[in-house]
Parts: structure tokens; C-alpha cells; sequence
């Protein structure tokens, strides 16, 4: 720790954006960075704990204050080397993570927590930018292939390690470019694809083979990826959205999140849609129903179409709005620091143009003659408990029709879709609807292994890396009798 | 491994006889296909097999070793037998840091290698000089180590006669972990992450790294059911701390309960509210805690009747009153420690408890360390110290040599406050069973056996992992040790070190404590995250700092406290209706109940054996094997009781002068110090007016005369007194003439013994002849003026003035840090007898002079001393002979004292900067 007074000297600061009436306008990455001198000040905030309370807060279990200290001194090459240890693809995460670290950093307690994800961030961006991320290829090739079955941040993430390892490794991505998430899911302006493809593009030349448009379970048979190969380990992701079966559901107008986000991806990268199935948002009410990060990207992406209004809907009641970093005794009794705040969370793109609604409900969706959807029907409800368990009913009186000709239905994902590899390979399902596994990552089918949210249900990007290091460290031990690939070691905060 | 080092011996051997004198040790060789003997194995196998073949005197023994890196691996090399050590491994990574960066590029190479070894040679002389050894030649081969963990044939072959009580894993286990580290450095597949070095975490937790028992789960746990004071909550914080105890993590993790077939209901159990009043919190001071964090510890155990500690700090008197909610923030046990900070008698009249820190768990043979800038204004004010200026307690107490004088020291501090029972804190480590039957014989109401993970996050690096051993070996020690001599019955057994749980107190209990300490859970509970930065005044939740803006964040509040006492104790109220125990009484030492077969499958568990710790000594029903009766301190027998208290009444009720002429002898310790007490019970600190009960003695004082004396006590002695005189001195005035029939030369002879004054407060002394060794010692406030000193005069002095009108000895102001002293050096020879590491010698202002001629005055008159009135009459001719110690930091301090003063007075009054600064130094 360079300066054990930071903290009390300098304030928290990060990025700028650039305003939304201008970034509306683009889809690009719209942060305007903080010059080199004042993030190495923010490093200096970092207190070097006894206890840094931020490594349990990451699943990743990111080294985080040795990082912070390096940047400090002006260290970029370690720092990024220390982040690396633990992180395959930091500049996602320094993007896209709701950063449970600074959640959990101790400093927050009664300050702003040290800016962490902008670091972490920025030590990524300059190992790009200074040259130092290059291919690292495996020195000698073990001759296992292992197939991983999805590209996204777990597929990726398992794949780079395995490799590492000396593990010829194919992914296999239905899509038409690799990313899976990554690519189609977060829109370029919060992650421009540019990164993602120079991280595949690392990959490649580490040696890791990419399948595009090759659907396992489709058009790829799964028993004969599994013949083929020493391993396979899927990760494909939580991908079938939770439907709304409401009158109406089937009007033109009404779409899932999923339909509607991978459209502005693909035209970004310059691909023409057919007008016949492009779904724009220009000039409509867009009513997003669901309140949460998919839904948030919704809204971001119908701004920069040009829609008329942006209204987002969440059934559940509006949480506790306690500002950016609230301290830890503004925090809720039972969700207190350093475990993850229940609060109400405002994104960029809320702060684009959105009507926020709370404990709503939507009945029903009305159409024209022609089948267009032209408005909905919905209502306010109350929560309580009963029997220790939450329920709503209806206020009375409180139903309303409003005008909306697009809905996006954000409301979630039940879990990876059971037709495909799940079907072909007779992989048992959880409870929940999600892959089972062992601790081990093994599927009930030997040979079979799977990670992230197609394992653990839907997640965020830094739970689906650490699934995608843990998975790959499995299959190795499982392929090796032993491994040397790293694990992040329990200590994550159980769920209260 | 066990044939090479065989080898290695023979070699040795061979070499020996071949005419070798030196006999260098290297691992420089592994490789790919070559893995090392542990440097320390290597080196004690030679080491003990050259012993035993008579050769170990003919050779020297070097090694060059990559494992040493810190102060504790040179400690063991040498204390198994080396001579020289070369860390090839630390330079070459010291070499490393400095291409990387972490090392300034200006540092040339050799220098940076001198630096390492200066620290390494810094590190390894304050660890000798914690065991008491002061040359590197005591401490070579000097094996003071307890192993814990390893085998008997293994310790007996390799490190004959180190003490090894729970026996362990022997060299196939030491071998096979060798082979993994060797696999770590050369893996049979290259990832680049595997690469990366361990991350460690020994010193501070990290995810991948060594295992705490205290982890952000655990402490967001233990601070979310105590918040909550959720029995659920706590459950879960239990079960995690517990399971991972299991782990290896401690001894008590390896031993399960056995299965009662006799459970008692719950409800028939002894009620938490009484089980709560066992528990006492750590002796954490105000200084190294904040105000807040130690009053809200203090409200808290005194609302529950437990008792909190106020560690070595003292404690603002304002707390003993009562706060208008009720509440009390007195602390209960009032902790007398080596530095004797603020230990006033109006501190020992407020206390339930007393207790004598011989050593403290988390950093045996250290005292307590405050850096400077933890001093404010109102710590140096509630220490009697100097704001600004560090204070180092010293590792001894200077009035315990032996056990006699611990003895002495419990004698003097029942008399200080005889409501109050005094405790003996001691450290786990092997012998400290005979220890503690001293101190049951010495009259201590209360031993405590510190293990040694308590925390303190201020400790020295070299003895956060390696000092002292686990409470659970010491404490069962000292319990099998007490009950076998049947002392058991007559003293409380207390134990604490990282307890946390309601398990843990069961087996603190099982083992043979009755009472039990809990220091970091409890802080954890008012908010502490165990930043480890205690000692750097940035605790950022308010709790280990001074600093005014960090102190603001603390949000602890007494009910968390109270909530966890509860929520343990109800937890504790379990296990024992599960094991059939209804009171606690009966639970202490039951040994039988505690298994140790399953210990574990861990593959560094194997060999333990638990059956010495577990042993329970064959008595007689009638020896106690819990406190059952009180100590017998004599009390009711001493002059105070019988003569002083009932003769001195008008004086203690109504302020009314006594005037008492008694002889005294040898037998009477501690003469006036229950009177003190009495005093200060009903007058408060600032006791009588000057004079107001006069007591004039002829003959030989006993030790401790005048101990704790209070202001309006003036005790005259026609005689000479023994060694301690005024101990503690609290504002009464003490002095001491030869008889006035005696025909020797006053100032030629002894009058006083060893040590006067020893932290002393405030108060006078006048000595017609000379003192013993360490006149005033720790004295932080007390005047003095004596003829004559021996060794080490004004050790350690913080405060007050001593005048010595004669020849010192040497070492004179060692450690001094605040205070002055005037030496009338008519010879010229002073200056060689001071230890200048922090004073200066100073000629004596005009301000000095007053002060000097003014004591001097006294002197003369209170004891008619010859010698006194010759410097008075010859003043003008001797008060340049006089010279001045003054301690540099207590100068500097007392300048900007008077510079910020003088800025808020703005100068208004226009007071002489020198006479100010006089006033100040007296003040």
C-alpha cells in the first residue's frame, strides 16, 4: 500500500459519460475516461485491508487490492499480470459487472468504495493498448480434444484454460460469430463487439478452434461431438425466456428481449436485416416489462432507435432508492454490507429516458384489426405476506390501458432450453430446470461437463467466468489425474 | 529423505575428521529432478548427530538455505545450531523486486542485501531479547521452541529435547509436503497462471491463500447476527467458524464431545444471565482503541455483569460516574501492566478486578508498543504521559524478578482495593502449569492463560505467528498442575485466545477454565474488520485510531455486545444440557468428556495424540478442581486494618488532621496503602490538603511502604525502608531520615532499596541517603530528591522530577522519554554513566535553578539532611555543577505544546516563552 492515508486524502471519482442526449445518438461506448494520473490517485484510496473483504465480494476472487497498489505506483504490466491471474477477460468485466466487490469493499462502509471495476478496467484496456495481452499458447499439447458447446463468457472463459492447458479445444457456437452473450446479448454501447473479437481473436491463435452457426443438438449431433471427443463441457447459456401467457401474447408487437437486442448487434456490425422481421422501436410507446438488467438494455437500445416513449415495468415493489454507494448503516437490516444491497439500481440507460413503474402488473395486451399491437392493459398490486410467503393481489380500481405498440418481455430465463444436446445427450436437470451437476461440474452423463448459466440458471458475466476457470479446471483433473489450472478457492458469500 | 540425511551426517562426520572446521549446508541444488531437505531439518539433524558424536565443537555449521526469508527462520536455524546463514533465495528475490520496480533503481545491489540483513539482525536481537537472552552466542543451539505437531521419534531424533506435547507427523509427512512444494516450483504442465507465486496470506487473509478463522464470511456473519441477535444467524456463524476449526485450524477442532447418555433438559440448565457474567473482553487500552470503542465495550459486559478490561491505558475518571441512562462505562478489570500507565489509586479503588499482565498471548515477552501519533492530548493526560511522544512498556515489570515479588506485587494491589480480586495474566507455553501454582500460592484470586492467537493487530510481525502456543495446552497444563497440588480450589481459572464460539467456551470449560475472555468476536461485533492497521492510526470504522474524523464512523452499539454474550451463552447452555452438565462448576475440567479418536483424516493430522492434554489427574473428592474458596491475603492482620483505617477515622470521614507516631518493621508491607484507598474512596483523587494525616514511623519499613499513597498522606520514616518504597506513589509525600541517633554520614549510606517510586503518578519523596537500583522507574509524574542512586536510575521515566544530589550508576535515563532529572555531578563522571539513546545533557535554565533550589529546600527541611543544606547554602557555587536530562522527544513535545497554547492565547497574555515552558515541563 503506497499511501496509507489515500483514503482520507482523495474522493472517489470515475468515469464521466458523455451526455445522453448525445450518446443517444450512437451506439458506441460513450465513457469519457479519467486521465492516468487521477485513476492512479483512485488506487491509492485502496487500504490495503487485513481483510479485503472485495475478494469475497468477486467470485472471481480478483486479487483486487494488490492491483490497485501496482496501478498506484504506475506498475500496469503486474497489475494486469495480477488480474490476469485470476480473470481471463477483465475488460468485460471492467464494463459489464455490477462489481459485487465494491459492494463488499470495506472502505464503503462509511466512504464511496474504492473504484475498482474502473481500474480493473483500465488495467485491461492498456495491456491492449500497450501491446502486452499477445496469444500465449500451451508449450506442449497434452492430445486431449475437448469440445465446449457455447462461446460466451463461460464457454470462453473454460476454453482459454483448457487450452492453456495443453487441451485441443473446439467451441461450438450456433450463432453466426462467437461471443454468445457477449456478442448478442449486452448492446455494443456498453461493450463494443471490437473487444470481444480481439479476445477470440487472442484465442485463436492460442490455438482454440471456433465453430460458428454449428447448433449442437441441431445441426451438429451431440453423441457423435461426445464420441469425438475426451471431453465435452457445455456452456450454453440460460436462454429460454420466461413468457408472459396473457391475452394478446401473440400480437405483432409483442416480443421477448432476446429477439429484439441481437438485431441491433447484427446491425451494428453492419449486417442487413430483412425489414420483414426487423423489430425497431422508432416512434412507438415501447413498454419493457421486467425490471432488470435485460430490460435496462431494452430500453437503452429503443432510446437510440428513436422511440416515441420508454416505460419499464417491475412487478415487484420499488426498492429502497439509497443513492450510488450508500454506507453501511443506510443499508436494509437484512441485506447489510458487505453482502449484496437490495436497492433500487439506475442504469445509463435509465438515465436516457425511461418511466420506471413498480408493483405492476400487465393483463393483457390489445391489438387492431390488423393484429398490431396498439396498448395494454394493466393494474397496480400490493405485496404481502402470507405463511412466510411473498404474494400480491390486485388495488381495486387501479387497472389503466395505455398505449404501447412494442413490448419487450424482459422478465427473465427459466433456464437453458431442454430441446438440443439436453435432449440428445439425456442430461438429468436440477430442480430448477438448469443442468445438474457435481461439485466436479460433472453432468449425470459421463464425459459430460457443464458450466455457467446454463449450470447455475441465469447469472452475471463474472459468475459465468468463474464457472467457465472451475469447469475447465475439473475437465483437466478429470483428463490429467491432476491439474495445475488455478481455482478461485470457495469463500464467496453465501446467499443469506 | 531419512537416508540422505543419514548421508549428510556421515559426510559431516567424515569431513570433521578429515580436519574441516567449517561445514557448509547448501540447497542451491535443487532441480527438475532434485527436491531439498528443509534448511531447518538439515541443519538440526547435523547439529544433534555432531552433539552426540562429541564433535559438535570442532566445526563451525553454515547454511545456505533458499527457505529463510524472515526473522523467525534465522531464529530457528540458529537456535538449532547454525553459525551463519546465507538466504541466497531472499537476496536474489530482493535483487528480482528491484528490476520489477517495487525497489527504488538508485538502491545499489549491495546495499540493498546490507539492509536485509540489518533488519534480519534487528529481528532476531528483539526476538532473543523477548526470551531474555542478550548475546547471539546464548541463543545459538539455545532450541527455545516448542514444536506442536510433531512426533516424538521424529523431535527426539532431529531436535532432541524440544518439547513436543501432542505429538505429530514425523519425516515421511514432512517429505511428501516437501514433494508438492517441489511439484508447485516444477509442474509437470506449464500454465502460466501456476506461475504465479502463491499469494500467501500468512499476514493478512487472502482468498487463495492461508486460512483465518476470521474471513469476510465469518465476520459479516458473526456482525449480522449479533445486529439481528438472531439465534439462526448465529448458528450459521458457529457452524462456520467450528467446521472450519476442523480444518486444522486449531487444536480444539480436533476434538469432538463425547455422547452423553445423561442429557439434562434445557430449562434445568444454570440461566445465561449467570453463565454471561464469566465472560470478560480483551485488555484493549484507550489509546490503542478509540474512546468509543472502549466505552461501548465497557457498557456493554457491565450491563450484562461480565467485566471489560481496560488494558495498560488507564482510564479517565469521569467513567466512574454513572451516565444518566444508567449505564457504566467503568471499566471492571483494571489491567496493571509493566508500564503502569495511569495506574493511580483512584484507578485500582474503581476496579473489580485487578490484574497483573506478566505477558501477553499475541506477543509474549514484548510490552505494549503506542506509537506517537496515537497520543493525543487525552491519552497523554489519562497515561501521564507526553502527547506526541510514543510509549514503549517496558518487557519486564521492574518490581517482578521473582515469584516472590509477583507475590508482593498481588499483596500490594489486594491492599490498593481489597473489594477487588487480582488476577495474574500469563502465556501459554510449555511450564506454565508451575508457573500458575505460583501465583495460586502467591495469592492471586484469578490466573488467566493467554493462548497465543489472541489478537492484537499492533503486534510485531515476528510475533503474530510463532510466539506462544494454543490456550489449550497451556491451559490444561495449568489445570492438571493445580488440581495434583490441590491449589485449584483457591483460584479462578480464566482462559482467552481467539475463543468464539460456544463450542470453543466448552472446551475451554472441559479443559479447566471457569471463566472465559473474548476480545476480537466481541470488537467484531462493534464493527471491526480486522484491517490489521492498528498500529497506524487509520482504522477506518472508528475503532483502532485517535484520529477525530475516523473515530466519528464508529457505529458499534453495547447491545450488539450484549446480544453475543447471550446468543454464546445460550449456545454454550446447549452443549452442556447434551452433555448432562446443569452448572458450569460442574463442567470445569472434565476431561473425560472430550474425545480425541476421530481426530481427523487430514494427512498433516496424523500421530496426534492428545492423551497428555487430555490427562486428568487422580485425586482424593475432596481437592477442588474448581474455585471453590478464597485466597487467604492477610488483610484483616496488617497495620492499615488493625492500627491505620480505625485510627485514621476523623481524617477519612470528616478531614480532620491525625497525627500518628508508630514504629514499624520489616513485617509490615505495605504499610498505608488501605488508608490511601480509604482516602481516596471517600475523598476522590484529589484525596486530603497537604498534611492532613501525618504518620511518623521509626524503624524498617517493610516493602511497598507508602505504595499508592494519595495526597494529604504524609508518611515519615525515622529509619530506612526497604525495596518499592512509594510504588505507585498517588500523590502522597513520603520521607525517609536516618535515626536521629545514628552517628554515620547520611549521604554515604543506603536508605531506601531497589526501585522507588515505580510508577509513580504524582507525589513527593525526599530521601536523606541513597536509593538502590532503578530509582524511579516509570515514575510519570512524582518528585523526588534523593542523595544517591544505583544502576539504571530514571529507566523508563515519562514524567515528574528526580534530583540526585549524589553519584548514579550507570545506565541512567535508559529509555526515558519524558520527565527531567537533575544530577549535581561534582566529580565531572556523569556523563559516562547516561545512556544518551534519548536524552540530552543540558546545563539548567533559570526556570531549572527555582525548581531545583526550591526541591532541594524541601529536602533539608522534611529530613534535616546535612547534605541538602549544603547545597542550599552553597548554591551559588554548586548549581552549575547541577546538570539536566532531558529527554529529546519530551522537549521537542513540550515545544509544540507551548507553541499551539501560545497560538490560542494568541499571545495575549505575552508570558515568557521560557518560564511558560518551565511551567509546562513541571505541570
Amino acid at each position: 500500500m503506497g499511501d496509507v492515508k489515500g483514503f482520507l486524502k482523495h474522493g472517489r471519482k470515475h468515469h464521466g459519460n458523455q451526455p445522453p442526449e448525445e450518446r443517444v445518438r450512437h451506439y458506441q461506448e460513450f465513457m469519457v475516461l479519467l486521465p492516468e494520473a487521477e485513476l492512479r490517485t483512485q488506487g491509492a484510496r485502496c487500504m490495503d485491508c487485513g481483510i479485503p473483504f472485495c475478494h469475497t465480494g468477486c467470485p472471481l476472487g480478483n486479487i483486487i487490492p494488490d492491483w490497485n497498489d501496482l496501478v498506484y505506483r504506475g506498475q500496469w504490466r503486474e497489475a494486469l499480470d495480477r488480474l490476469h491471474s485470476t480473470n481471463n477477460f477483465p475488460e468485460f468485466t471492467g464494463r459489464v459487472c455490477p462489481a459485487p466487490c465494491e459492494n463488499a469493499c470495506v472502505l464503503g462502509i462509511n466512504e464511496d468504495p474504492v473504484a475498482i471495476k474502473e481500474i480493473e478496467m483500465t488495467i485491461a484496456d492498456r495491456g491492449f493498448s500497450e501491446g502486452w495481452i499477445v496469444p500465449e499458447p500451451p508449450l506442449e499439447r497434452t492430445g486431449k480434444k475437448v469440445a465446449v458447446i457455447g462461446s460466451g463468457p463461460a464457454g470462453l472463459a473454460a476454453a482459454q484454460q483448457l487450452n492453456r492447458a495443453g487441451h485441443t479445444v473446439t467451441v461450438y457456437e450456433r450463432a453466426d460469430r462467437p461471443g454468445g452473450l457477449l456478442m448478442y446479448g449486452i448492446p455494443d454501447f456498453k461493450l463494443e463487439k471490437a473487444k470481444v473479437q480481439r479476445r477470440v481473436k487472442q484465442m485463436e491463435a492460442e490455438g482454440v478452434t471456433f465453430r460458428c452457426n454449428a447448433d449442437v443438438g441441431g445441426n451438429v449431433s451431440a453423441k457423435k461431438l461426445k464420441e469425438e471427443h475426451d471431453a465435452v463441457l457445455i456452456c450454453a447459456g440460460s436462454t429460454a425466456p420466461r413468457d408472459l401467457p396473457i391475452p394478446g401474447r401473440n400480437l405483432k408487437g409483442v416480443y421477448f428481449a432476446m429477439e429484439f437486442l441481437p438485431q441491433q448487434n447484427k446491425r451494428n456490425q453492419g449486417d442487413q436485416l430483412p425489414a420483414e422481421t426487423s423489430i425497431m422501436a422508432t416512434g412507438k410507446d415501447v413498454i419493457i416489462i421486467g425490471g432488470g438488467d435485460t430490460g435496462s438494455d431494452c430500453t437503452g437500445t429503443s432510446n437510440r432507435h428513436g422511440a416515441k416513449s420508454v416505460t419499464q415495468f417491475e412487478l415487484l415493489p420499488q426498492p429502497p432508492d439509497l443513492g450510488y454507494f450508500p454506507r453501511a448503516k443506510d443499508r436494509p437490516t437484512h441485506s447489510p454490507w458487505p453482502y449484496w444491497t437490495m436497492m433500487l439500481r439506475t442504469s445509463s440507460s435509465h438515465e436516457e429516458g425511461c418511466d420506471r413503474k413498480f408493483s405492476i402488473l400487465t393483463k393483457e395486451f390489445r391489438g387492431d384489426e390488423a393484429g398490431n399491437l396498439k396498448s395494454l392493459v394493466c393494474c397496480t398490486i400490493e405485496w404481502y405476506q402470507e405463511n412466510g410467503q411473498q404474494k400480491f393481489r390486485e388495488v381495486p380500481g387501479s387497472e389503466q390501458e395505455m398505449p404501447c405498440q412494442l413490448a419487450l418481455l424482459a422478465m427473465g430465463f427459466v433456464g437453458p432450453e431442454k430441446k438440443g444436446a439436453i435432449a440428445e445427450l439425456g442430461l438429468e436437470l436440477d430442480p430448477r430446470g438448469n443442468i445438474k451437476c457435481d461439485a466436479e461440474y460433472r453432468t449425470t452423463v459421463p464425459g459430460v461437463y457443464a458450466a455457467g448459466d446454463a449450470r447455475r440458471g441465469q447469472s452475471l458475466v463474472v459468475w459465468a467466468i468463474h464457472e467457465g476457470r472451475e469447469a475447465a479446471r475439473a475437465v483437466d483433473k478429470h483428463l490429467m489425474g491432476v491439474t495445475h489450472l488455478p481455482s478461485t478457492h470457495a469463500g464467496d458469500f453465501a446467499a443469506r | 529423505m531419512k537416508a540422505r540425511i543419514e548421508a549428510i551426517r556421515e559426510e559431516v562426520t567424515k569431513c570433521i575428521a578429515d580436519g574441516a572446521t567449517i561445514v557448509v549446508l547448501s540447497d542451491r541444488g535443487v532441480s527438475k529432478t532434485m527436491a531439498c531437505i528443509p534448511a531447518l531439518l538439515a541443519v538440526s539433524a547435523v547439529h544433534h548427530h555432531l552433539i552426540r558424536g562429541k564433535d559438535r565443537m570442532k566445526c563451525g555449521l553454515v547454511v545456505e538455505t533458499g527457505d529463510a526469508r524472515e526473522v523467525h527462520h534465522f531464529c530457528l536455524l540458529s537456535a538449532y545450531g547454525a553459525g551463519a546463514m546465507n538466504p541466497y533465495l531472499a537476496f536474489d528475490t530482493l535483487h528480482q523486486m528491484q528490476r520489477e520496480g517495487y525497489l527504488p533503481a538508485d538502491l545499489p545491489a549491495d546495499k540493498i542485501e546490507k539492509n536485509f540483513i540489518k533488519a534480519v539482525g534487528k529481528g532476531l536481537l528483539k526476538v532473543a531479547s523477548k526470551m531474555g537472552i542478550s548475546t547471539l552466542q546464548s541463543y545459538r543451539g539455545a532450541q527455545i521452541f516448542e514444536a506442536v505437531g510433531l512426533s516424538r521419534d521424529f523431535v527426539d531424533e532431529y531436535f532432541t529435547r524440544t518439547a513436543s506435547r501432542i505429538q505429530g507427523v514425523g519425516l515421511e509427512t514432512i517429505a511428501e509436503e516437501m514433494l508438492k512444494m517441489h511439484e508447485h516450483a516444477f509442474p509437470r504442465t506449464k500454465v502460466p497462471e501456476t506461475l504465479e507465486l502463491d499469494v500467501g496470506g500468512q499476514y493478512a487473509w487472502r482468498r487463495k491463500g492461508e486460512a483465518h478463522l476470521f474471513n469476510p464470511e465469518t465476520i459479516a456473519k458473526l456482525q449480522l447476527s449479533t445486529r439481528l441477535n438472531s439465534r439462526e444467524e448465529f448458528k450459521r456463524f458457529c457452524d462456520l467458524i467450528d467446521h472450519q476449526e476442523r480444518q486444522l485450524l486449531t487444536l480444539r477442532g480436533l476434538l469432538e464431545f463425547k455422547k452423553s447418555a445423561n442429557a439434562v433438559p434445557l430449562e434445568e440448565v444454570e440461566p445465561a444471565s449467570e453463565i454471561v457474567k464469566r465472560f470478560a473482553t480483551g485488555a484493549m487500552s484507550y489509546g490503542s482503541i478509540s474512546k468509543e470503542a472502549h466505552e461501548t465495550l465497557a457498557v456493554a459486559m457491565n450491563r450484562i455483569g461480565g467485566k471489560s478490561n481496560t488494558g495498560e491505558g488507564g482510564e479517565d475518571p469521569i467513567r466512574y460516574q454513572l451516565d444518566p441512562n444508567g449505564d457504566n462505562r467503568n471499566s471492571a478489570i483494571k489491567q496493571v501492566a509493566s508500564g503502569r500507565f495511569g495506574v493511580t489509586s483512584n484507578y485500582l479503588v474503581h476496579a473489580q478486578e485487578l490484574q497483573i499482565k506478566m505477558a501477553q498471548g499475541a506477543k509474549p515477552g514484548e510490552g505494549g508498543q503506542l506509537p506517537g501519533h496515537k497520543i493525543d492530548k487525552e491519552i497523554g493526560r489519562i497515561r501521564h504521559s507526553t502527547p506526541g511522544v510514543g510509549l514503549i512498556s517496558p518487557p519486564p515489570h521492574h518490581d517482578i524478578y521473582s515469584i516472590e515479588d509477583l507475590a508482593q506485587l498481588i499483596h500490594d494491589l489486594k491492599n490498593a482495593n481489597h473489594h477487588a480480586r487480582v488476577s495474574v495474566k500469563l502465556v501459554a507455553e510449555v511450564g506454565v502449569g508451575t508457573v500458575a501454582a505460583g501465583v495460586s500460592k502467591g495469592k492471586s484470586d484469578v490466573v488467566l492463560i493467554s493462548g497465543y492467537d489472541g489478537g492484537t493487530g499492533a503486534s510485531p510481525l515476528t510475533s503474530i505467528k510463532h510466539a506462544g502456543i494454543p490456550w489449550e495446552l497451556g491451559l490444561a497444563e495449568t489445570h492438571q498442575v493445580l488440581v495434583k497440588n490441590d491449589l485449584r480450589g483457591r483460584i479462578v481459572v480464566q482462559t482467552d485466545g481467539q475463543l468464539r464460539t460456544p463450542r470453543d467456551i466448552a472446551i475451554a470449560c472441559l479443559l479447566g477454565a471457569e471463566e472465559w475472555g473474548i476480545a476480537t468476536a466481541a470488537l467484531v461485533t462493534v464493527g471491526c474488520i480486522m484491517m490489521r492497521k492498528c498500529h497506524l492510526n487509520t482504522c477506518p470504522v472508528g475503532i483502532a485510531t485517535q484520529d477525530p474524523a475516523l473515530r466519528a464512523k464508529f457505529a458499534g452499539q453495547p447491545e450488539h455486545v450484549v446480544n453475543y454474550f447471550f446468543l454464546v451463552a445460550e449456545g454454550l447452555r446447549e452443549i452442556m444440557a447434551s452433555l448432562g452438565f446443569r452448572r458450569i462448576n460442574d463442567m470445569v475440567g472434565r476431561v473425560d468428556k472430550l474425545d480425541s479418536r476421530k481426530a481427523v483424516d487430514h494427512w498433516k493430522a496424523k500421530g496426534i495424540d492428545f492423551s497428555e492434554m487430555l490427562h486428568k489427574p487422580a485425586v482424593p473428592p475432596h481437592i477442588k478442581t474448581y474455585c471453590s474458596e478464597s485466597q487467604d491475603h492477610g488483610i484483616e492482620k496488617s497495620l492499615d486494618m488493625t492500627t491505620l483505617v480505625p485510627q485514621c477515622q476523623p481524617a477519612i470521614k470528616q478531614g480532620k488532621p491525625v497525627t500518628l507516631n508508630l514504629p514499624i518493621k520489616s513485617l509490615n508491607r505495605t504499610a498505608c496503602t488501605i488508608l490511601s484507598s480509604e482516602v481516596t474512596r471517600h475523598h476522590g483523587p484529589a484525596g486530603l490538603p497537604e498534611d492532613t494525616i501525618q504518620l511518623n514511623f521509626t524503624g524498617t519499613a517493610g516493602q511497598s511502604i507508602g505504595a499508592f499513597a494519595v495526597p494529604g498522606v504524609t508518611i515519615r520514616i525515622e529509619g530506612d525502608v526497604n525495596d518499592y518504597c512509594g510504588k505507585g506513589l498517588s500523590g502522597g509525600k513520603i520521607v525517609v531520615r536516618p535515626p536521629r541517633v545514628s552517628t554515620f554520614k547520611a549521604q554515604d549510606n543506603i536508605i531506601a532499596g531497589n526501585v522507588v517510586l515505580y510508577g509513580a503518578t504524582s507525589g513527593e519523596v525526599y530521601l536523606n541517603g541513597i536509593a538502590g537500583e532503578r530509582f524511579c522507574v516509570r515514575n510519570s509524574g512524582a518528585k523526588a530528591v534523593v542523595e544517591g542512586v544505583g544502576d539504571h536510575g530514571c529507566e523508563y521515566m515519562t514524567g515528574g522530577v528526580a534530583v540526585i544530589l549524589g553519584e548514579t550508576g550507570r545506565n541512567f535515563a535508559a529509555g526515558m522519554s519524558g520527565g527531567i532529572a537533575y544530577v549535581l555531578d561534582r566529580k565531572g563522571s556523569f556523563p559516562t554513566l547516561v545512556n544518551k539513546e534519548m536524552v540530552e545533557l543540558e546545563q539548567l535554565t533559570p526556570a531549572d535553578e527555582k525548581e531545583v533550589l526550591r526541591l532541594v529546600r524541601r529536602h533539608a527541611e522534611f529530613t534535616g539532611s546535612e547534605l541538602g543544606t549544603e547545597v542550599v547554602e552553597n548554591w551559588d557555587a554548586l548549581k552549575s555543577k547541577f546538570v539536566k536530562v532531558m529527554p529529546v522527544d519530551y522537549k521537542r513535545a513540550l515545544a509544540e505544546m507551548l507553541a499551539s497554547e501560545q497560538k490560542a492565547e494568541n499571545v495575549a497574555a505575552g508570558g515568557k516563552p521560557a518560564a511558560k515552558l518551565a511551567e509546562v515541563s513541571r505541570g
